[in-house]
């Protein structure tokens, strides 16, 4: 401790260097870690909101909802209450004299359903035509009493509610009851058991096969997971993530590689006066334990500052939780990058530091 | 029994093997007694360094016995002897051994640090008083002169009371009058409390000043009696 601070201190510039470089890697990260989160969030908030467990969809529609076609008398291979139908639309929304127009995930299921979300201004929908929108829409504009248009057709429904921010594939959702989303989409049923719906969800797991008639059974985070471009979005920042622990792994590991060597007769030194290579070890990893710190606390302070003054189009959330893992995460870079030395410091002979 | 706080006896170093063996040392024999202050002198390839590493217990010999306060330290653990180096012996090395991140008093709190101790500063303020050093207590190895940084390293060495001091050429960087300064303070040191110091050097100018003078050459170490005052 008291070696690796001490050298630290008088050897500011190196040190600092270091410190700069894991806080740039660490900024990185962070950002990369905040739009990962965005995005995802984006893309799934609005399933998030259901707190489902298991979604049914056409056993022949790949995992894709919009590929998925039912009907709702395809509830018979179903047993319990809690099912929900959902029917999916996306579409341009806009107001009749088109003075606004945004792309919006519609979602349709039956009046008193639990997908329906919890209104926060406004009412529940109760009749035909009437339309739920989330905060995002509220904010740009669009209000109660509103007449707005889904899509190309001219059929128009009524804002009657609110609630809080949702979005789904990017865009923020709209909610409404089966019969209307399907005037919406032009289908020829609008009304009876034999409407189009594009799944069911529900709250229960515990269905003894996953086969039932012509549905197939995912569970939730399955069915996360094959939203369009969901995972590939994923896997993608998460990949340059982890790319960034070993940049910081080799950055940190081949700088105090450096420093040893150049230490090599300092070192010779310390172990003539008794001084181990346990001591030196210790300094090396309070000094890479130190530069992390340093660069990680920095990168969340400018990450958390930057979130303040980020365009709203850009979708960066901060999740603490994935944060606190990839600090961690690169904590532990640093002391594997100082433990490399340990070979050359352990093999450093101090008979070479007399005579 | 022997009383000497520092004594080797019948050493041999052979390196190699075969053909190629070398004799570093022959069969030496030395040893030193509280408030006594030996030189060893012998030209350069000696034998003088093998000596020294030796009685560090840096390596081990090929027969014969290093004795501690008559305790024998041969076939000790890598730890143990980083232990023996640390408690009963003080280096003074041939430039300087002081660690260039810290300034002369942190030199002693790394010591107290590695012992687990606090600073022991009256003892310390003491030691820089006694090779006048008070004025460079804040500095950093570089900011000091040569004969400073070798006075820095006696206190050092002297600091976490040794049993031994070994010194390596501690006069190698230093012009003729800085020389005899530092064998002076070396030798009032050993006497004054009471310390064995072993001082390695080829500079037969500094040998009036040493109360024992070893002459080693091609590995073979002889007592000269002849050459101190007493």
């Amino acid at each position: 401790m008291y070696l690796g601070l001490k050298e630290m201190r008088h050897e500011k510039l190196r040190y600092s260097l270091l410190s700069g470089v894991l806080l740039l890697i660490a900024l990185v990260v962070f950002m990369l870690a905040g739009l990962a989160n965005g995005l995802s969030n984006g893309n799934r908030q609005a399933v998030d909101q259901w707190h489902a467990t298991t979604v049914y969809l056409n056993k022949n529609a790949n995992q894709t909802l919009s590929a998925s076609q039912l009907t709702l008398a395809d509830k018979k291979h179903l047993q319990g209450t809690k099912i929900a139908p959902l029917s999916n639309l996306s579409g341009t929304l806009r107001t009749s004299n088109n003075q606004l127009k945004t792309t919006a995930s519609a979602f349709g299921t039956s009046r008193n359903s639990f997908l329906m979300p919890t209104v926060t201004s406004g009412h529940r929908i109760n009749g035909k035509n009437q339309l739920l929108i989330s905060a995002a829409l509220k904010d740009q504009g669009y209000h109660l009493g509103q007449k707005v248009r889904i899509g190309t057709t001219k059929k128009t429904v009524k804002i009657v509610g609110t609630y809080a921010a949702s979005t789904y594939s990017i865009a923020p959702t709209v909610y409404t009851d089966t019969a209307t989303l399907n005037r919406l989409k032009g289908s020829p049923v609008t009304s009876g058991q034999q409407q189009p719906i594009n799944a069911f969800v529900t709250k229960r797991s515990h269905f003894k096969t996953s086969k039932h008639g012509n549905l197939q059974r995912m569970s939730i985070n399955t069915f996360i997971d094959n939203l369009p471009g969901y995972s590939a979005e994923q896997l993608t920042l998460n990949t340059m993530i982890y790319f960034l622990f070993v940049i910081a792994l080799a950055v940190i590991g081949i700088f105090m590689f450096v420093l040893t060597l150049q230490k090599q007769a300092l070192f010779g030194v310390l172990k003539v006066q008794g001084i181990g290579t346990s001591h030196i070890i210790a300094a090396l990893l309070t000094q890479s334990i130190a530069m992390a710190l340093i660069g990680i606390g920095l990168g969340l302070a400018i990450t958390v500052g930057l979130a303040q003054i980020m365009p709203a189009g850009l979708p960066f959330v901060i999740n603490w939780q994935a944060f606190g893992i990839y600090s961690l995460a690169l904590l532990g870079a640093a002391v594997i990058g100082a433990l490399l030395s340990w070979r050359t410091v352990a093999k450093i002979d101090p008979v070479v530091a007399i005579g | 029994m022997s009383t000497a706080v520092l004594a080797l006896q019948h050493i041999n170093k052979q390196f190699g093997h075969g053909h190629t063996a070398v004799t570093a040392l022959n069969d030496a024999n030395f040893e030193v007694n509280a408030g006594e202050f030996v030189a060893i002198i012998g030209p350069s390839g000696s034998g003088k360094s093998t000596f020294l590493t030796i009685a560090a217990g840096l390596q081990t010999p090929t027969s014969g016995q290093v004795l501690l306060n008559g305790q024998a330290l041969t076939k000790q653990s890598e730890k143990e002897r980083l232990a023996y180096r640390f408690n009963e012996i003080g280096f003074i090395l041939q430039s300087s051994n002081l660690i260039p991140f810290l300034t002369v008093t942190e030199q002693f709190k790394l010591v107290d640090k590695m012992a687990h101790r606090p600073f022991q500063q009256s003892a310390a303020l003491e030691l820089l008083n006694e090779l006048a050093l008070s004025d460079v207590k804040n500095a950093y190895p570089n900011e000091l002169s040569g004969g400073e940084r070798q006075r820095v390293a006696i206190a050092r060495a002297l600091y976490n009371d040794p049993s031994v001091i070994l010194a390596d050429e501690p006069t190698a960087s230093l012009d003729t009058p800085r020389s005899i300064d530092v064998v002076q303070r070396l030798a009032a040191e050993a006497h004054q409390h009471n310390k064995a110091i072993v001082m390695v050097t080829h500079d037969q100018r500094l040998i009036s000043h040493c109360d024992v003078v070893y002459r080693i050459e091609d590995g073979n170490m002889t007592r000269d009696n002849t050459a101190t005052a007493q």
